[in-house]
């Protein structure tokens, strides 16, 4: 029987994405603590987080509004299990409509209380309400602010 | 489809966490000669060849199809549309031979998932680089994202999940190429760990490798041969923004339009009314027990609000199709490949050939395929009529 051989791997490769110009102006906006959408002429959605077109009516979004800072949580999951490479749990991670958006945008949600994570579950299927919070130094990056329970 | 499209052969190496013993070449090798020794044809009959493999940084391997392109001479194509890419690559054989651009296709689909140490660290790069990447999106999170949507919209509870899990492990002991064999009650699957509300460990698919391969071809191949039909197929997309269809009145996230719109098609073109009489199998790409619920009334076999309640008629009419009788992507999960072993397990079931696991009688049967957070869905119903 021949003796298997397996050869070691590793990728470790750095990139630099390019955002594009209306996610560069929807951070921009994010450093002055608004949140932005934009707004489809076809469908009249405003579409958040803020892009340069709308998929759904092919045309290019037009107006820019600002949302929030409340929204309704519309679903999340809490993270309970750890995975190489991602953070330590537990982390609840929702999908939040603002007020004014049409869409969700997910981000994390912090402060909750997770030491029963059923009667915390519990709790977000009540779908409540929740605001933006942003944190001490804001860099123009989507990790700029969180949910909070409003 | 100007001209009828057959399966006329199949080719799947087992399914499991790791194959050491074979090389990426080694495997599409394997199941691309079992599927033509199948339908009795070599490989000087077979016109077009097209690969499907998912992430590259799975395998750790750019293009890691590329060793084994057999045959040369041929046309050679690509597949990559994430989840459903084998169904991708399966559609885009049949198009060549429905166009009668090609009498055979040979389509093989490869997952070298074992070779990767971190697939969920791998999996967060198939998000959006600008306003995803940074959180903690994965397989397992996304599912777990919508399983807790369905739970407050259309009255899921995880015991539902623990069922549907159950039964999917319970076929997958007569299947010899499934990744788990395990005798799981709902009981044990509730117990396993929680790996983010409301999915538990038992409820999530593995990590499995291997290849599948199918030889289509038209009328004049399927004379003489055991031939499964291509009698409906469609292939739909839907928006990238998960955001964009949680509060969508034409359908939401658990609502699965994409899914919807290709059974409509594919059912309209197979002349399928009542899926609930008209299929004896039904092989569903569903990673996660909620995920499996979720096409149900897509696919047509119930209400929304009835889903729970249809976990239950499946145990108790024997009128209805059987689910994944496979295992499903629930006991082994190569996810490249995953899309056409539905439609593999399909064509083996209309064709009386699939050994422990087949179901008496079957004459039609339904094959599903989603990828990319459901933004492509495919259906394929097969069938032994010509269509
Ligand atoms: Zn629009």
């Amino acid at each position: 029987m021949t003796e298997l051989v397996s050869i070691p791997g590793h990728w470790d490769f750095d990139y630099t994405y390019f955002a594009g110009e209306a996610a560069s102006r929807f951070f921009a906006e994010l450093r002055n603590t608004r949140v932005m959408g934009a707004t489809c002429p076809d469908c009249r959605r405003v579409l958040v987080p803020a892009r340069s077109f709308c998929d759904a009516c092919f045309q290019r979004t037009t107006d820019w509004v600002e949302v929030g800072p409340e929204g309704t949580l519309e679903t999340f999951t809490i993270i309970t299990a750890a995975f190489p490479g991602l953070p330590e749990p537990p982390i609840v991670m929702a999908y939040v409509t603002l007020d004014g958006a049409d869409t969700a945008l997910v981000n994390l949600v912090l402060g909750l209380d997770l030491s029963d994570i059923g009667a915390a579950a519990a709790g977000l299927q009540r779908q409540p309400r929740v605001r933006v919070q942003y944190g001490p130094e804001p860099q123009g990056r989507i990790t700029d602010f969180a949910f909070v329970l409003a | 489809m100007s001209e009828p499209v057959a399966v006329l052969g199949v080719g799947q190496t087992t399914y499991k966490r790791r194959h050491p013993e074979s090389s990426a070449a080694d495997l599409i090798w394997a199941a691309a000669e079992e599927a033509l020794a199948d339908a009795g044809l070599g490989i000087d009959a077979v016109d077009v060849i097209i690969a499907g493999v998912a992430p590259d940084a799975l395998a750790g391997e750019n293009c890691v199809e590329k060793t084994a392109i057999f045959g040369t001479g041929k046309p050679f194509l690509r597949v990559n549309t994430g989840g459903v890419t084998g169904s991708s690559t399966a559609f885009a054989g049949a198009s060549y031979v429905a166009s009668g651009r090609a009498r055979a296709a040979l389509v093989v689909s490869l997952e070298r998932m074992g070779q990767a140490s971190t697939s969920q660290r791998v999996f967060n790069t198939i998000f959006d680089p600008v306003y995803e990447k940074d959180f903690p999106l994965t397989t397992i999170t996304m599912a777990a994202l919508r399983a807790s949507m369905l739970m407050r919209v259309y009255g899921y509870s995880e015991r539902d999940w623990a069922e549907i899990a159950a039964r999917n492990y319970r076929h997958a002991l007569r299947n010899p190429l499934a990744h788990l064999h395990l005798e799981v009650t709902p009981e044990d699957v509730l117990d396993s760990p929680l790996l983010a509300w409301p999915i538990h460990r038992l409820e999530a698919c593995p990590m499995s490798e291997g290849a599948c391969a199918l030889v289509l071809g038209g009328r004049d191949l399927a004379a003489g041969r055991n031939a499964a039909w291509i009698q409906g197929m469609a292939s739909t997309s839907d928006s990238y923004a998960m955001g964009d269809r949680i509060r969508r009145p034409e359908g939401s996230l658990v609502d699965l339009l994409s899914l919807q719109r290709s059974a409509v098609r594919a059912y309209a073109d197979a002349g399928v009314s009542d899926p609930r009489k008209e299929f004896g199998v039904v092989e569903l790409y569903s990673p996660f027990s909620s995920a499996e619920a979720m096409t149900y009334p897509a696919l047509g076999f119930c209400a929304p609000l009835d889903g729970p309640r249809f976990i239950q008629e499946q145990q108790e009419d024997p009128s209805l199709p059987v689910f994944n009788p496979s295992g499903g992507p629930q006991a082994a999960n190569p996810v490249s490949a995953t899309a056409m072993v539905r439609i593999a397990e399909c064509a083996l079931q209309v064709r009386g050939l699939a050994g422990d696991r087949q179901v008496a009688d079957v004459r039609r049967a339904v094959a599903t395929g989603q990828g990319g957070a459901t933004q492509f869905s495919t259906v394929c119903v097969l069938g032994t009529q010509t269509p």
